[in-house]
């Protein structure tokens, strides 16, 4: 058979819808099925995220203000150690006699210790209040981020890609918490330059089975962490035992942060 | 259907079949594999160096310390609170040397007296305690008190 160049055509025109939709349908399989895989399957060799979902409580009555949480997260994580990039952070809060206001400071994020500002006598009430990532199950952060370099894993972590992270700022305008920061151009760690850095409660720690390093070194107990997956983890006693609460409940964030021993309304 | 029907179906075709081309290349491969993200970040950022090696790791060779410690008041500090991050020192004990802070004002980070701290936690006057010599003349930094 003998066809002219432009029956040719003609027939390759009706071939490349075909193969089209062939290759659609297929990838529109693969999707489905790797969305079926995600609960089975799992990232990561040994650890399953499949069997884990954790929580942290923060003891404010037990925290001293010693600060050397703040220093061990930013070894650990190396975050620049200059003011202002903070993973956690420890706020001091002190009501003064015959004031309604609450006075919130917290020098270098308390890196170096509290010093002395207030006399005993002048103080009605204070505490301090270490804070970090919420760890949101319903995080405003991921929502804004318009490149999918920030998600939440299967075990309830909020984490970010520094090799997808375009440093739009998006999602610390979004943290209710003000838990996350850009890193700088100067930062120990290169490929994370110029995007945005949180807590991961140490997601290189917790996935090999040890304590995020703020809990490692806390000297009194004031930071916890746990499964609650694992029946037998002491977090699950300390969550069903106390009166809990959550920072900014009212932004409908769902945090897994929770709080032993502050004045709800007040710390924020 | 007339040409111009065909015609403009298959510019439309064309164009759409170089956008999946473009994607496959600039979408990485692990995209989408868990949800709407890469999936190896996962276990890019599960395979960051761990830096704090835990107290228990210092108990083979620094027995009389780690004893002490374990029955001493101080049993809830770890030793890494005092001496930072020493995983590169379990790792070579020989390498790069530990830094020992035993200053007034190390201890003073958790005892000096601060009205914010919790009351039944022992607090000492930074300034006149011990008469200014450093702490560690009469405490033991690893067993501190005697119960
Ligand atoms: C594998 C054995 C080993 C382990 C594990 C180990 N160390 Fe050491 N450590 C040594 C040796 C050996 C030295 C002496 C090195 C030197 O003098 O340069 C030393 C020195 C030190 C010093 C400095 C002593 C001084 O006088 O300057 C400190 C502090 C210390 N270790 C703390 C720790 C802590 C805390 C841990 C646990 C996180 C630990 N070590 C784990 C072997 C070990
Ligand atoms: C409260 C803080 C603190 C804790 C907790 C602590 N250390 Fe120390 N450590 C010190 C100080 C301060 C010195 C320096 C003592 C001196 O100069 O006499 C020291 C000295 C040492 C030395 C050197 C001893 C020497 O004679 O030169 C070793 C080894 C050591 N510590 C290991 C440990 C180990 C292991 C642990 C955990 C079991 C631990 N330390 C926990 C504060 C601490
Ligand atoms: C990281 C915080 C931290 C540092 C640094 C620290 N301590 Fe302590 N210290 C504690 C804790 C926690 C206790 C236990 C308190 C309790 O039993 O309620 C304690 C208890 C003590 C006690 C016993 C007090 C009592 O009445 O039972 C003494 C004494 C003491 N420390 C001395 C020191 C000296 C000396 C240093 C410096 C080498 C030091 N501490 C550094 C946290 C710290
Ligand atoms: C000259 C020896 C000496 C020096 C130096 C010294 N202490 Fe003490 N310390 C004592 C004695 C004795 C006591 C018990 C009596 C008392 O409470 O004063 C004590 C008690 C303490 C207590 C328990 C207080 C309480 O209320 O339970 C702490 C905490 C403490 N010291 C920390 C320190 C720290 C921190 C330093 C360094 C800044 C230091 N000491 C330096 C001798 C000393």
């Amino acid at each position: 058979m003998k066809s002219t160049r432009r029956e040719f055509i003609k027939n390759f025109g009706k071939i490349i819808p075909v193969v089209f939709f062939g290759l659609s349908f297929k990838k529109f399989i693969e999707t489905v099925s790797a969305k079926e895989n995600a609960s089975t399957h799992h990232p990561g060799g040994d650890y399953d995220w499949n069997q884990h979902y954790y929580a942290f409580v923060v003891d404010s009555t037990k925290c001293i203000g010693c600060g050397r949480c703040v220093v061990a997260c930013k070894e650990e994580n190396d975050v620049p150690k200059e003011p202002f990039y903070f993973r956690t952070w420890v706020e001091r809060y002190v009501w003064l006699n015959g004031e309604e206001e609450v006075k919130v400071d917290s020098p270098n994020g308390g890196f170096n210790g509290f010093p002395v500002i207030y006399d005993e006598k002048e103080i009605r009430k204070s505490y301090y209040v270490p804070k970090l990532c919420n760890q949101c199950d319903r995080p405003p952060c991921v929502q804004v981020c318009p490149v999918g370099a920030t998600y939440k894993t299967n075990d309830g972590v909020v984490l970010v890609d520094e090799k997808y992270c375009i440093g739009c700022r998006y999602c610390i305008q979004a943290c209710p918490y003000g838990a996350r920061y850009l890193y700088p151009k100067h930062g120990e760690r290169e490929p994370r330059r110029n995007t945005a850095d949180k807590c991961t409660w140490c997601y290189h720690r917790i996935t090999k089975g040890l304590k995020p390093a703020c809990v490692e070194v806390c000297p009194v107990g004031a930071r916890k962490f746990g499964d609650l997956k694992n029946p037998d983890d002491e977090i699950n006693r300390i969550l069903d035992e106390n009166r809990v609460d959550v920072l900014k409940p009212e932004a409908g964030t769902r945090p897994k942060v929770f709080y032993l021993g502050i004045d709800g309304a007040e710390v924020r | 259907m007339r040409k111009i029907h065909v015609r403009v179906a298959m510019v439309y075709i064309v164009i759409a079949i170089i956008f999946l081309i473009v994607r496959s290349f600039i979408v990485p491969p692990s995209f989408g594999e868990y949800g709407w993200y890469r999936g190896d970040s996962v276990s890019e950022i599960m395979n960051l160096s761990v830096k704090h090696a835990g107290s228990y790791s210092c108990s083979n060779c620094h027995q009389t310390e780690y004893k002490a410690w374990t029955t001493g008041k101080h049993s809830t500090v770890n030793c890494e609170s005092c001496h930072g991050p020493l995983k590169y020192h379990v790792d070579d004990p020989g390498g790069s040397k530990v830094e020992v802070n035993a200053t007034r004002e190390f201890c003073g980070l958790c005892h000096n007296e601060n009205p914010s701290r919790p009351e039944g936690f022992p607090q000492i006057n930074l300034e006149s305690h011990g008469n200014g010599f450093t702490c560690v003349t009469c405490h033991n930094p690893h067993y501190p008190w005697f119960d």
